[in-house]
């Protein structure tokens, strides 16, 4: 674990501000009040035990409801069942119900809720509401920012039902629970100082995703260093690479990319 | 006798005077992005009343200029941020005054907009003036608290007229901004 406290260490160093729109976790402050953002989303994720990467595709659509409440709903398509197809969606609702804001830093804490469908097979005892498994998640993040530094972290327990189209969930009952968290740590890179809307910001994160099960115990842990553009104070492209530091809990795919592109509609509506 | 007599002499110098609120200087707490600034600023663009949007992003404010003739409320301004996810952490506004004769923790009607003075000298304003509002939600939380002691009138915490402000002449609820200068 050492070097995971080296690089946060180095995201708190230096002269340059935090970023908190964090590219694998949702931070715990919503989108503008009447914007509307789409995304797509793309990963590319290695087999296990084979040669090759699977691909799968999410496009997403995020709204801002209101200052305290946002959704999103997202599509799954993907060829893990070697034709590419749509094999299911989600729905993530986010509620902040708490923020403590200064010029320079804040404090702000949300709860979040999360269901999700999906028609494949389940081949893996880790549930995974992203693409794998249909099922329900209720959580709580909570994000800091201090001048310099951005932190996160969420937790939320997390229960897999049986998928659709008659794919059950083939492990013990007992292991459809089980617990999810994070730590993400981000900084604005570029520009060193604003000047207008027009300016390209690079941004570095690095996130540390887990699932822990609740009847077996077993978990795994990833690390998910990213970088992120964001393009006329509107657009965002992330690039991000994840990878198993703890593996106990079997996963069919467990390391590789994400590569997504988001435009934001700022008072989209009247 | 005399308190009347100023009461009457006071509502016809307030009838006769006016405040045209000139620019407002905001800025804005809790932004970590160029994206979350543009929220902002994309939300101040969308008050009909609104003239132009200038963002200083590396400071967080954005300097507001209103189309002639706006009535402008700050309560809008104020919910267009917080709509964006954010908090006003300052606001300073550029006041055009015609003999406006302010009084220390007293409340003062120009031209429709009820302005409560904290922390001033006795004097009569006129020209271009900035003022800044204290009101609860236009300052942090800590500054807030600390100017409390510059009045105690019920007035500053619900920043409506109550039982404080109606002997003064105002209709209860109407709105006061708590301003210094």
């Amino acid at each position: 674990m050492k070097p995971l406290v080296t690089i946060f260490f180095l995201f708190s160093l230096g002269q340059l501000k935090a970023q908190e729109l964090f590219v694998y976790t949702e931070p715990a402050s919503n989108m503008a009040t009447k914007s509307i953002g789409i995304r797509l989303n793309n990963y590319l994720m290695k087999e296990y035990l084979k040669s090759g990467y699977k691909y799968q595709l999410a496009p997403e659509i995020m709204w801002g409801v209101s200052k305290k409440v946002m959704i999103h709903a997202e599509g799954f398509f993907s060829n893990r069942t070697d034709n590419f197809k749509a094999e299911g969606g989600a729905l993530y609702f986010k509620y902040r119900f708490y923020s403590q804001d200064e010029v320079h830093s804040h404090f702000r804490i949300a709860a979040y809720a999360r269901g999700a469908f999906n028609s494949n097979y389940i081949q893996q005892p880790a549930i995974n509401l992203n693409g794998y498994n249909s099922g329900y998640e209720a959580g709580v993040v909570a994000t800091k920012l201090i001048n310099k530094l951005a932190l996160s972290a969420t937790s939320s327990l997390m229960h897999a039902t049986d998928n659709t189209a008659g794919n059950k969930f083939q492990y013990d009952n007992g292991s459809r629970n089980a617990v999810a968290y994070s730590l993400s740590a981000g900084r604005l890179i570029l520009p060193k100082a604003y000047i207008n809307y027009q300016q390209t910001n690079l941004n570095a994160m690095v996130e540390l995703l887990g699932q822990t099960n609740l009847q077996t115990g077993m978990s795994y842990i990833d690390m998910a260093p990213s970088i992120q553009f964001i393009f006329l104070s509107k657009m965002r492209l992330d690039l991000g690479y994840r990878f198993a530091v703890v593996n106990d809990l079997a996963r069919n795919t467990q390391q590789g990319f994400l590569l997504r592109f988001e435009y934001n509609f700022f008072n989209a509506y009247k | 006798m005399v308190k009347k007599i100023f009461s009457i002499l006071f509502l016809f110098v307030a009838m006769h005077t006016q405040a045209q609120v000139k620019k407002v200087t905001l800025q804005a707490s809790g932004l970590t992005c160029s994206m979350c600034s543009n929220a902002i600023n994309k939300a101040l663009k969308t008050i009909d009343y609104v003239d132009k949007v200038m963002a200083n992003i590396q400071t967080s404010s954005f300097d507001i200029t209103f189309k002639p003739g706006a009535k402008v409320n700050f309560d809008d301004l104020k919910m267009k941020v917080e709509g964006a996810g954010f908090t006003v952490a300052n606001l300073a506004a550029v006041v055009d005054f015609q003999n406006a004769a302010v009084a220390n923790d007293d409340h003062i009607n120009i031209g429709g907009m009820v302005f409560h003075f904290l922390n001033v000298k006795d004097q009569v304003l006129s020209g271009t003036k900035t003022v800044r509002v204290l009101d609860k939600g236009f300052v942090s939380a800590k500054d807030y608290k600390k100017n409390s002691r510059y009045t105690s009138m019920e007035c500053y915490k619900t920043g409506t007229a109550g039982n404080c402000c109606v002997k003064a002449g105002l209709t209860a609820g109407t709105r006061i901004y708590h301003v210094t200068i």
